[in-house]
């Protein structure tokens, strides 16, 4: 009993800070208000941050529980839908995958971005390479270089390298 | 007679309805006498249009100008900002169903996005291993994947984000602004500030010479 206490404190604290880390790092960048200044609905700030602990909860149980990648085998062996089941959940599966990536794609690449401009990466760059114009084709460039390489990264299965 | 001073606190950034941009809808103005104050308020300073010029930076010093123009003997005391960013804002323009469409894209970036990260960071720190290694150590038996310790972390994970953002199903705990709003007014100012720095830059200011 005292050794569950124990862990039961222990994975406690672990929690609290954590989130003060990740969404400290998270705030100080200031995604979420550009998000929100950027499409005029400032009023429903409250929303979005629901939505980021929202995330977080489901990101933490499906890392942190090992039974949680079963989730899809269950739900087609299981013939939650009827006898359609399969067909039915390759559709749902795929528009599930395409929002998690199309959207999480948008989050890290803000949030790529973002931290390189906390620096001040780029204003230095252009200060002292004496650029006027063309901050426009700078950006795209930037863009399609990410898209490049991400790309690059699971085609050329560059992630075995980090394995 | 005695000279009439109008106190004049310019806002850092407005948005208006009409095309036409008078004093009153740069800030708070005060003056003695009323009549005169409610002629100040009507004046004219410039007006918006369409595309580009639907956003102006205004100067205390062009309505300073115009005021001593229309009113020699008044005294103009400026107590607020030096600019401002005034902006024409069309209503009907954002309609309820776009608004909802860019309110439930935000939304899923932030959901996905919170979601993602979490995961990456549990990846990158190998959070099962650590996990399983904490739970032989303390119990002294192989861990079976959901103990109290994934349990309880993940009860942690949800307090520390609650107790941080300082609200919970669209109510506030205590009454401080939440981090995301003072970040919003901290991007709000900046970007004015950046607005109004690059009109004065490109002279594009209204202002006088």
């Amino acid at each position: 009993m005292g050794k569950q206490l124990f862990l039961a404190v222990l994975g406690g604290s672990a929690g609290i800070l954590v989130s003060a880390g990740v969404f400290t790092v998270l705030l100080s960048v200031g995604l979420v208000p550009r998000f929100a200044g950027k499409t005029h609905t400032g009023k429903k700030i409250f929303l979005y941050e629901e939505m980021v602990v929202l995330g977080t909860l489901a990101g933490d149980v499906f890392s942190v529980y090992r039974g949680s990648d079963r989730l899809g085998r269950a739900i087609r062996e299981s013939l939650l839908f009827g006898a359609q089941t399969v067909l039915i959940w390759r559709g749902v599966s795929f528009s599930l995958l395409l929002l998690t990536g199309f959207f999480a794609g948008i989050f890290v690449g803000c949030l790529a971005v973002a931290i390189a401009e906390m620096l001040d990466s780029i204003p230095i760059l252009t200060r002292r390479i004496g650029f006027r114009h063309g901050l426009g084709f700078m950006v795209l460039a930037v863009a399609l270089g990410k898209l490049a390489g991400s790309l690059i990264y699971f085609l050329f299965r560059f992630y075995e390298t980090g394995m | 007679m005695q000279r009439e001073t109008l106190y004049l606190k310019m806002e850092r950034n407005v948005e208006i309805l009409k095309e036409d941009v008078r004093i009153a809808d740069l800030g708070k103005t005060w003056c003695r006498d009323g009549a005169l104050l409610s002629r100040i308020r009507t004046q004219k300073v410039t007006e918006l249009g369409p595309g580009e010029q639907s956003r102006k930076v205004v100067s205390v010093m062009r309505l300073i100008a115009l005021l001593q123009e229309e009113f020699p003997d008044l005294e103009v005391e400026s107590v607020g900002e030096a600019e401002t960013v005034v902006e024409l804002v069309r209503t009907e323009r954002e309609k309820g169903a776009w608004q909802a469409a860019k309110i439930c894209f935000v939304s899923c970036i932030c959901f996905f996005g919170a979601a993602f990260t979490i995961i990456a960071f549990h990846n990158d720190i190998g959070i099962i291993r650590v996990f399983d290694r904490i739970y032989e150590t303390v119990a002294g038996r192989v861990s079976d994947g959901v103990t109290v310790l994934e349990i309880s972390y993940s009860v942690g994970l949800a307090v520390g984000i609650i107790t941080f953002f300082n609200h919970i199903g669209g109510r506030r705990i205590t009454k401080d602004p939440t981090p995301i709003e003072v970040e919003m007014r901290v991007y709000e100012e900046q970007v004015n500030n950046a607005l109004a720095e690059t009109a004065d830059r490109e002279g594009k200011t209204v202002d006088v010479q």
